[in-house]
This record gives C-alpha cells, structure tokens and sequence, in this order.
C-alpha cells in the first residue's frame, strides 16, 4: 500500500476518534440535562418548604404578610415578598421586625404559610 | 517540587519539543537523492525515532511523580490505583492521556521504515510525523498555567498553542540543523553542501516569522501570568521569566549575525563555497541551540512555579517609576523634555545603522551613546521611593468594616499628630519637623497602598513605627486612609450624576436583614443601581416613606434602595412601625461600620448615595425632598454606555 495512503488512513482514525468522542460527550451532557429536569418536574404534589426570614408587614386586610427571606431551598432565592396564610391566626401571630421561621405548603406556585414561630432574635 | 520532577519535565517537554523540530526540519529541508543527505536524513529519523521514546519514558516518570506529589507519598509513583487516579481524575491526567496517545502513534508511525521514494509517500510521511508530533506538543496548553486563565482562558491557550509550536519549530530543529551542517562542511560531505545551504536558508527565513509568533504570543502569555511590573521584578516567577528573556536575547543576536553574517558568505559556486563559513553557520547554530536548551529549564522551572499574577512581590528596588513623581518635581520637565528628545535621536541612529550599509559602527554606537544619554537625563525625574512592599496588594478587602477598624486605630494612633481627619494639624503636629503632611491630599493617592504599608510599618522622618500593629490592622489603616482620599475627590460629586468618568469607589460593606444570610453590596454589581440611605428617626420618616411609595417604580427601573439606620440599632426593622409599609432592605448587622465609612463622604443624621452598576459612587445628597432628581439620575445611569470595568476589590 502506498504511505500516503496510509497517512490518510491513520488521519481519518483520528478524525473519527475525536469527533466520535466529542458527539459521546455531547449526548452524555444532553442526558444529564435531561435527567436533571426530569427530577424537578417530578416532584409535582403537594409539598412543605420551610424558610427563615423577618416580617416587614402583616396585611390581613389584604391577606398576605410580607417577608424578607432566605433562599428557599427547592423553591425561590432570597427576596422580599408577601405569602398568603391559611389560618388567620398567622397574622395575630407576627409583627413587623419579627424574626421568623415559617412553613409553605401546597403546589408550587400555589402556596401558603401554614405555620410560622418566631426566632427570638430581633 | 523535587529535583527528580524537575529532570523528568524538563527531558520530557525537550524531547517533545526536539520531535516537532526534527520532524519539521526533515520537511524544511527537502527531498534529495545525494548520498550525505540521505545519510542525515536517517540519522534524523533515527534521532526522532528515539526522541519518542524518551518522551514517552519520561513522561510515565512525570505522572508518577503527579501521582506522588498529589497523594504526598512517594509510593504512590508506582501503585497503579494511584497513577489511574492521577490520569483519569485530573485535568493534568486527561492531558497526559491524549499526548501520550498521540505520542504512542507518532512512535509506531516512525518505527516502520516506509519507502519514500515517490514525491506524494514522501510528503505524506514527513507531514504526518509533524502533525502528531505538533498535536502532542500543543496539547500541552490545555492543562498548563494558560488553561486557569480568567475569564479568557480562551485567548491564553491559544497564545500558549501558538508559542509551544514556533518554539517547537524553532529551537528543535536546531540540532538537526546543526548535524547537517557539520556533515556538509567535511571533505566528504561535499556532494551536500548545496542542500545544506537551501536547508539553512529556508529554516532562516522560517526562522523570522516564527520568532515573530514567540515575541508576541510571549507577551500575551507574559500579561495574563505575571501581569505588572512589580510581579515581573518582585515574585519568583517573574525573575525567572527575566532569565529567560536573557537568555532568548542572546539567542537571538546569534541567530541574527548567522542570518547577517555568514548566510551571504554562503553563496557561490556549488563544489567549492564555503567551508569554512558553513562550519562557522554550524557554530552559531550551537550556541542558539545551547541556548534554547538553557530556555527550556527555565520554562521547565515557570511551568512549576505559581504564576506572578497570583505571588505577592517584594520588590527589589529603591526607587520606581512613576508618571506621578513629575507631579512633585515641575522643574525637572525640560529635563524630561530634552532627554526625551536625545533618545529618540539616538534610536533613529541605532535604526538607520540596521538600515544603512556604510557607517554601520559608528552610527550604532553614536546612537548607542545618545540614546543612554537620553534615558539617563530623562528617566531619573520619574523616580520615585519604593520599598519592598510597594507592590504588594492589600490583605484586606476595601470594605467598611476594614475602613471602619482603621477609623478607630487611626483615632487611636494617629490622630494626635496627623489631625482628627488628616489635615496634619493634630496638637502634637506643631513640635514635628518636618511638619505631618495634609493625608487627604491627591499626593496620597500617588502613593501604592504597599508604600503606606511600609511607612506605617517601619516609621518615616519623624513618624515612628507601628510594626507592632497586626498586618490586618496596619492594611485597615491604609483602606482608611484611602477612604479619606475617596471621600476629599468626593467633594465635586453633588446630587445631580455627572456623565464623567467615575472614579470613585464605593466602599464595599457587608449587611444583613434580621436573621437572612449576609449580603454585600458587591452582589449587585453589574445588575443593579443602589441607593444607600443613612437614616435617622424620626427625622427621615418622611423621606423613608416617599421612597417606599416608589419602590415599585424604581425597583424595575434597575434600583435596589439599602436603608442603614444611623444609630445602627439591631432592631431597625420594629422602630420603623407596624403601619409603614418599607420592604426595601433595612440593615439590621453592620450597620455602625457602614454608617462610619459613609459618613466620611457625607456626615449627618440622613444622607444618601448613589452608586453606579459597576460599584462607583456617582451622586450624593444631604436633604433630599422628592424623586424627581433620583429618577432623573437612574435614567442617565440607565441611558449610560458602560466604559469603565468594575473597580478591583483592593485599592492599590
């Protein structure tokens, strides 16, 4: 066989052996990426969060007591924002400036506070 | 690093790089059917051949030694678990398992002896030998120093692939060139004196372009390692690359007296030319030769050795150079002037002696002269004191809870001669000769954070030392008084953005909101524009409810609103009452640092300031009434083009 042949032969393994292993890599990745999503629509019934923040108002007129948080895990990042509550009795529970723990339950996005305590600090 | 280590990189990355070079010399050179190139070309086959297999062998020495360094056990270099690990886990392994990969193909490539006879089997050949041979080398890149680069690791690899293969070219295929220089300028090698004077030729021009690539991808790779001058003169990394440097000089300067010199002398007729000038071509080739190997320990010792970028340097000198030490010294301008100006005669001189045949030696050293003339009149005024030190980044972040523990030292400490705020006018300053400098001046501000460091360190006239103070406190000392300077520039900010360039920073400040976890104000760099409100009650109620009622229209517009409570009270959130409804941040933790450092740029029970997406304060305000003025100001923010890049977060 002549050597240039050869050449273009040991070439065309190379060529193939790299682009076969960079598809590999790409459907691995794609895989993971489906699998991954999959987890997080899976989890589609009811469920508790739990989260900590501090109370910046309790609005029962308007049903919501508003909330600077922590992340919450599984569920949001931190931020400030108003959850509705089951029980009227979260609202008598907290004031503003209170440090809090509190619990979320429902289906995403549909949630509400079902139980919150107080930390104590500030 | 052990020696064995060293010895085995520094043979492996040599005869990896002596491959690319034989291989592509063996190209460069050209087909011929005389008997003493033909003899060369299978002694540099035969070279190559066992060029492979050393870097092979040594290569399976430098991943034990990686396996033994990384587990620190010697016996780790010979278990096999611990070599798997090494070549499967690691990005040095993945690396070494492709150019290993490669280098075992080139070896049973060039283990067959193929019959070249034809044109097309033998440009085959010698081109496959240098692909593999080349694709080995450039891998390199991708798991040495380049490949850590942020955030362009793209750019530095590329410059390292680029710099990896003109040094493989370049320094290779020295010694194969030299081998064949040597065998044409004896009696018997006659017969290829002409094949070796095209050979020399074609690598010379080669030669050129390729250094061209090493100078400029050499620089590239030298900004994103070591970075600044006080990394190049002050850290481990950069003395070496110095070396190298040196050493890359002389090689040159052979290299351009062969190309000058004695490739003319080469000319002539085929059977009688040069003998004598091609064995003194062959010396020359040695001594670059000789140097490229010298290089390459170096380059073995810069692969090992933390990049510059990443060391803190100690520099060595005295003085610096500085464009600010004109400031001090305006007399010395003329001086800089005129210098300038023999200098650049005297480069003219030193270039028309390249140019020019005749008068090459005088014209070289009368533009030598000039242009040291030049520099020594005009350089000396640029001098400025330096230390050790100088160049050292601080070891605490530029954060109000640094400037706030610097504050308190200061008051402390200094204060009695340097003034309750830096104006030199403290009680004790009145007996001082010299008399305490004005430390909020813009002359502060041309010093480098690590002189400060120094002077505070080791005293200065008739300042005494404060060695004893712990490194945090004496790096607290200098955020506090760069703040001070921050917050002297602060005064031509008012309440209305100015489309100038920013150049004050705003403090960094770590802050909580009752029991979250903590937050900065660097988080919101690049995505937000903050507005800091110090504020007293009952005072600022009022205005705390104004800017609640337009959170909802500022909030979109890109602004977070951080309310910090002046008195600093834990419990902010429940002073502020049931019926308002505030759901901005209020600080509840670190609010007495923020108040402390913020109110060097603006004192009072309330005041305001705003800071730009890139972390620069750009307007401030005592009083404010309304938000007229601060929607007018995030819309000129909003509507600005971004130029200047978020500012680092030490000062320097």
């Amino acid at each position: 066989m002549a050597v240039w042949k050869v050449v273009v032969l040991i070439d065309l393994a190379l060529a193939l052996g790299i682009g076969g292993g960079y598809l590999w890599w790409g459907r691995q990745v794609a895989r993971l990426d489906r699998e991954l999503a999959e987890a997080r629509t899976a989890a589609t019934g009811p469920r508790d969060f739990h989260g900590e923040g501090v109370v910046r108002a309790v609005l029962p007129e308007l049903g919501v007591v508003v909330i600077t948080h922590d992340q919450i895990a599984g569920y949001m990042p931190a931020m400030t924002m108003g959850f509705r509550a089951t029980s009227p009795k979260v609202y008598d529970a907290v004031e503003t400036g209170d440090a809090v723990r509190f619990t979320l339950s429902g289906v995403p996005p549909n949630l509400a506070i079902t139980a919150i305590e107080k930390l104590g600090r500030r | 690093m052990t020696e064995l280590g060293l010895v085995a990189r520094f043979v492996h990355l040599s005869a990896s790089i002596l491959v690319v070079g034989s291989a592509a010399m063996l190209v460069l050179a050209g087909r011929s059917d005389r008997a003493t190139a033909l003899a060369w070309q299978s002694r540099v086959e035969a070279l190559t051949r066992a060029l492979v297999w050393l870097a092979l062998a040594f290569g399976v020495v430098v991943l034990g030694h990686q396996a033994a360094t990384l587990e620190s056990r010697g016996a780790a270099a010979i278990e096999a678990p611990a070599l798997a690990r090494v070549a499967l886990e690691t990005r040095f392994g993945h690396v070494w398992l492709v150019r290993h990969g490669l280098l075992l193909l080139l070896g049973a490539f060039v283990a067959f002896r193929f019959d070249l006879r034809r044109a097309v089997d033998w440009r085959a050949a010698r081109g496959q030998s240098v692909l593999l041979a080349a694709l080995a080398l450039a891998a390199l890149a991708a798991g040495g120093h380049s490949a850590a680069v942020e955030p362009s690791a793209a750019v530095a690899i590329a410059a390292d692939v680029g710099h990896l293969l003109a040094a493989g070219v370049w320094a290779g295929a020295l010694p194969a060139l030299v081998v064949l220089l040597r065998a044409a300028s004896r009696d018997a090698g006659a017969d290829a004196r002409p094949y070796a004077v095209v050979a020399a030729r074609r690598f010379s021009r080669a030669a050129l372009a390729l250094v061209l690539v090493l100078l400029t991808s050499g620089v590239v790779i030298a900004a994103a390692q070591v970075g600044s001058v006080g990394a190049l003169l002050g850290t481990h990394y950069g003395r070496l690359l110095m070396v190298k440097l040196a050493l890359v000089l002389v090689a040159l300067t052979a290299a351009t007296l062969a190309r000058r010199r004695v490739l003319p002398a080469l000319g002539g007729d085929a059977a009688t030319i040069g003998r004598p000038s091609m064995r003194r071509l062959g010396r020359t080739v040695l001594v670059e030769a000789v140097c490229a190997l010298a290089i390459l320990a170096v380059v073995t010792l810069l692969g090992v050795a933390p990049p510059g970028r990443h060391e803190t340097p100690d520099w060595p000198l005295s003085f610096r150079l500085a464009l600010g030490a004109l400031a001090d010294a305006p007399d010395a301008w003329p001086l800089v002037l005129v210098g300038s100006q023999i200098a650049i005669l005297g480069v003219v001189a030193v270039l028309c002696s390249l140019v020019l045949r005749a008068a090459q030696l005088p014209l070289l050293a009368g533009g030598g002269v000039l242009l040291l003339a030049g520099v020594a009149m005009a350089v000396p005024p640029f001098a400025t004191d330096a230390y050790p030190t100088t160049y050292q980044r601080p070891a605490v972040p530029y954060q109000a809870a640094s400037i706030a523990a610097g504050a308190a030292l200061y008051a402390r400490d200094c204060a009695t001669c340097h003034g309750s705020s830096g104006g030199g006018d403290g009680p004790a300053a009145r007996a001082l000769s010299p008399p305490p400098p004005d430390l909020r001046a813009h002359h502060t501000a041309l010093h480098t954070a690590g002189d400060l460091y120094w002077w505070i360190t080791h005293g200065r006239r008739a300042m005494p030392a404060f060695g004893h103070l712990e490194p945090e406190q004496r790096w607290s000392l200098v955020n506090y008084l760069r703040a001070l300077g921050a917050a002297e520039a602060a005064r031509r900010l008012g309440a209305v953005v100015e489309s100038a360039r920013p150049s004050i920073v705003a403090p960094d400040f770590a802050f909580a909101v009752g029991p979250t976890a903590p937050r900065a104000l660097r988080d919101y760099r690049g995505a937000r524009i903050v507005l800091v409100v110090v504020y007293t009650l009952p005072a600022s109620r009022p205005r705390l409810a104004e800017l609640a009622a337009r959170y909802e229209t500022l909030s979109p517009l890109g602004v977070e609103i951080i309310a910090v409570p002046a008195d600093g009270a834990p419990d902010a959130i429940k002073r502020l009452g049931a019926e308002s409804r505030i759901f901005f941040p209020v600080v509840t933790d670190g609010a007495p640092e923020i108040v402390r450092t913020y109110g060097l740029f603006m004192p009072g029970a309330h005041a305001e300031f705003l800071i730009d997406r890139q972390g620069y304060l750009r307007a401030l305000e005592a009083a404010p009434r309304g938000t007229d003025r601060l929607l007018a100001n995030v819309q000129t923010l909003n509507e600005e083009r971004v130029v200047v890049a978020p500012p680092s977060e030490h000062v320097h």
